[in-house]
């Protein structure tokens, strides 16, 4: 236990972000009844409420909201800074008030279309496995609900910790988790369980946008005008498995719609080496398609910590 | 050669190792942290080498924690799945 203690400790210094929950189990499980009472609306309507006093009141709110904010908008007037940070919490909400609704009503309450699901399904016909990238835009869940429909099986890198109270939208029925989860606090970060499914010809989703290990093991990149700290970890997986980091965007277009595109496919060739340095024009290349996501849909990008510090 | 030696030579080489030699490398130290200090996404290019020079598969936690501990522990664990 020692030695993985002493590994996992090094590698998961002090993170700046958290996947704690914005409310309490409580509130969280007021939202959970609207939604099996009176559906979608229902919900919506108490989140408008409770949004635009987030907005308007909290001070804490705010402030998490400004370090994307002012990053993608620069300079903003008094109310445009509200208009903005109304927004973006409006669609955070929003998208686990429809997380809910796929785990609670069911996956054909909301309608997700993929439009690129034959480049997928081409790629996985050789095979390989892949790694799926994800970021923290859109609803990643809603996405991964309508991976049931490729017949290939899904792990994912997830980082679950004590007071992230709102639930995976599988664990609203019970049901075991359609994906096999991966803890990155596991033994050497869970490497060895990713070659595994890598070399077994399935898939691996991860999020490019957020340093899971310690920062050692990211590159900076400029990201909406400033440098900012991204992981190359996924990218050396491929370069040592030889398979593609598939780049994979979910964002939403209308009240029970969701839109799936692959962004980018990026190829990490074998032998780049052990330096981060090496990794960061994949890096960069998924920023840029990162940073695209974020001017065509600047309210789906969910960052609530200082990326950039 | 003995297999730690092949093992150490391979690991410079393949992780691009700078300023260490195979004669520094003391065969019970540590791969990861202190002593070689190499770091959970070395562990990537480890099994990927292992398996490509050897053929041999590092599937489990269970197999890899011990392996994993040293340069003497990761040869063993190599001739024993060779002699198997």
């Amino acid at each position: 236990m020692k030695q993985r203690d002493e590994i996992s400790e090094r590698d998961h210094p002090k993170r700046k972000w958290t996947s704690r929950s914005i409310g309490s189990s409580f509130q969280h499980g007021i939202f959970y009844f609207l939604v099996r009472t009176g559906g979608q609306q229902a919900a919506y309507f108490l989140l408008y409420i409770v949004v635009f006093y987030y907005a308007l009141f909290s001070l804490n709110a705010r402030k998490k909201t400004r370090y994307y904010l002012s990053h993608r908008f620069g300079s903003r007037t008094r109310f445009e800074k509200f208009k903005d940070t109304y927004l973006m919490i409006l669609g955070f909400g929003k998208v686990l008030v429809d997380r809910a609704i796929v785990g609670i009503l069911g996956p054909e309450k909301m309608n997700v279309r993929f439009q690129d699901r034959e480049k997928l399904l081409e790629l996985l016909d050789k095979n390989q496995g892949l790694i799926l990238m994800f970021s923290h835009s859109g609803c990643w869940q809603v996405a991964m609900s309508s991976m049931g429909l490729i017949n290939v099986p899904v792990n994912m890198l997830l980082h679950h910790e004590e007071g992230d109270v709102d639930r995976h939208y599988f664990e609203h029925t019970g049901q075991p988790a359609p994906y096999k989860v991966i803890d990155p606090r596991g033994y050497l970060g869970g490497v060895l369980e990713m070659i595994n499914v890598l070399q077994e010809g399935e898939i691996l989703c991860v999020m490019g946008d957020r340093v899971m290990g310690s920062d050692s093991n990211s590159v900076s990149v400029d990201f909406l005008g400033e440098s900012a700290l991204f992981p190359y970890s996924a990218f050396k997986l491929a370069s040592a498995t030889g398979v593609p980091v598939v780049v994979l965007f979910s964002y939403k277009t209308g009240p029970a719609a969701y839109e799936m595109e692959v962004a980018d496919i990026i190829y990490a060739p074998e032998n780049i080496g052990r330096k981060g340095e090496n990794y960061r024009p994949y890096v960069t290349r998924f920023v840029q398609v990162l940073e695209k996501f974020t001017r065509d849909h600047p309210y789906q990008f969910f960052n609530f910590y200082d990326m950039w510090e | 050669m003995s297999m730690n030696e092949k093992l150490k030579n391979i690991i410079i080489e393949d992780l691009n190792l700078e300023d260490i030699t195979p004669k520094e490398i003391i065969d019970d130290d540590p791969l990861f942290g202190e002593g070689l200090g190499l770091d959970s996404l070395d562990a990537v290019e480890l099994v990927v080498l292992v398996q490509k020079h050897f053929g041999v598969e590092i599937k489990t936690m269970e197999e890899a924690r011990p392996a994993f501990q040293s340069i003497k522990s990761l040869a063993d664990y190599i001739e024993e799945r060779l002699a198997a």
